[in-house]
């Protein structure tokens, strides 16, 4: 593969990932982290929006007027959002978790990650390498969110997906559920990629 | 072509907000089926985890078939009544065209401002019989669904739901199970004020109709006492006629 396309693809998993390096998107991964099943939908409606959006905005790069620029940004992520909310409440199996994920996804709206990537990237590069990164900064997104709903669902409720993986004397970790010990994971796991990469330590 | 002038950028957005207003309208309109039977389900799930209906289909959860064939082996019969407290009409049971009145906010207004109300009540072969009450929470509206005994005044439980109470206070109506749970056994004091006592340390009294409001949620349990008190008067003199206390 061009070695271009796959940068694009694994720099946002990794050296660049949205949450743990550019540090975006850390509201609602404190939000939607208390079921891995949430954080699931959740990571596949924001890679879809990414992606998608950065698709439509690169096709759109030489006719956008600069001065209204990010509001037809704003249009077109909109637009996403509220076509996979429509889409979630209509299946029969993801309505209850479009209600539970309830304003979270309405909010994608203004997920920095999703504006981020539109401005810096698909605005200045061609249809198909926007597409890739939009779906790559999702995926990168939404890595971080599963592992860190798999911590807080096993130790916050000791089930997976639903499902009791702990023994049933085990005793809930009622700080696990609330949104600051999300907050606390994520320094963790920055922490813990930070002390693997060296690249990233600040000099 | 000079894509900053004015001219260029009107036209431009225009186009962008109608093209975009096109393709939202038309993905609403061919989703609109699928999501109104997905909204159907979902009350007749709230209907009979109030009601002590235990589902018996796994795929309960997530098909909705299921839900309603369970709602159709277990209804008896539902009507609606005025504010009169006269039956005025007769809702479908029958598995094909299950017939709800699940659109309340229309029926709370009537129940405000009368005029034509009709209010559903739907009664399973358990006998034990199913009201909606609806009402303003702290950012939205909030409703739910309470079952009564056989006796018309003893509930046998509540579900409650609501559309964007705060996460962790006001949601905790809908998200706690001690919650509900606690209005099981509890009495409507049909015939007297005020019928239902929702708010702080109301339990200390020991009055069978008074249920502690949930802490760090006022608002949300202020607006939930009044749904219950507005919802309960308008069904007080349906009950009193139709569903006689055993022991009395």
């Amino acid at each position: 593969m061009d070695p271009k396309l796959k940068e694009t693809i694994l720099n946002p998993i990794l050296k660049g990932n949205p949450i743990t390096v550019l540090i975006l998107g850390i509201c609602s991964s404190l939000a939607v982290t208390v079921q891995l099943k949430g954080a699931l939908v959740m990571a596949i409606s924001v890679t879809l929006v990414t992606g998608l959006s950065s698709l439509v905005c690169s096709l759109l790069r030489n006719t956008i007027p600069m001065r209204v620029r990010i509001i037809v940004q704003l249009v077109v992520v909109a637009l996403m959002v509220i076509l996979v909310d429509q889409i979630l409440k209509a299946g029969e199996g993801t309505y209850a978790i479009d209600k539970q994920l309830s304003v979270y996804i309405g909010l994608i709206i203004t997920n920095c990650i999703v504006m981020g990537r539109i401005e810096a990237f698909a605005l200045g590069n061609k249809p198909i390498p926007s597409l890739l990164d939009g779906l790559a900064n999702g995926v990168g997104y939404g890595l971080i969110l599963i592992i860190v709903a798999f911590f807080r669902e096993l130790f916050g409720s000791g089930t997976l997906f639903g499902i009791q993986i702990l023994p049933a004397g085990y005793i809930p970790n009622n700080l696990v559920i609330l949104p600051p010990f999300a907050l606390i994971l994520l320094g963790c796991i920055i922490w813990a990629q930070r002390a693997w990469d060296k690249d990233l330590q600040e000099k | 072509m000079n894509t900053n002038s004015n001219a260029y950028t009107v036209i431009y957005t225009a186009l962008v907000v109608v093209v975009v207003a096109a393709v939202l309208a038309f993905t609403a309109m061919k989703l609109k089926p699928s999501q109104d039977a997905n909204a159907k389900a979902e009350t007749l799930r709230q209907m009979m985890s109030a009601a002590q209906i235990k589902p018996t289909d796994e795929l309960y959860a997530t098909r909705n078939a299921g839900v309603l064939q369970l709602y159709a082996d277990n209804i008896d019969r539902a009507y609606t009544i005025g504010l009169d407290g006269q039956e005025n009409g007769t809702l479908s049971t029958d598995l094909k065209k299950i017939e709800l009145i699940d659109k309340l906010k229309p029926q709370n207004k009537a129940i405000k401002d009368g005029g034509e109300a009709t209010l559903p009540v739907y009664v399973f072969k358990s006998g034990i019989s199913v009201i909606p009450v609806y009402g303003a929470g702290l950012w939205g509206p909030i409703w739910g669904y309470i079952a009564f005994q056989p006796d018309g005044r003893t509930i046998a439980g509540a579900y409650f739901d609501h559309e964007s109470e705060t996460p962790g206070l006001g949601a905790k109506i809908k998200d706690e199970a001690w919650f509900r749970e606690k209005f099981a056994g509890k009495q409507v004091a049909f015939g007297s004020e005020p019928l239902f006592n929702l708010a702080k340390n109301a339990e200390q009294s020991g009055a069978a109709n008074a249920v502690d409001a949930i802490t760090g949620a006022t608002m949300t349990s202020k607006g939930l006492g009044e749904a219950l008190n507005v919802w309960f008067k308008a069904y007080e003199k349906h009950f009193s006629a139709n569903f006689k206390a055993e022991e009395e």
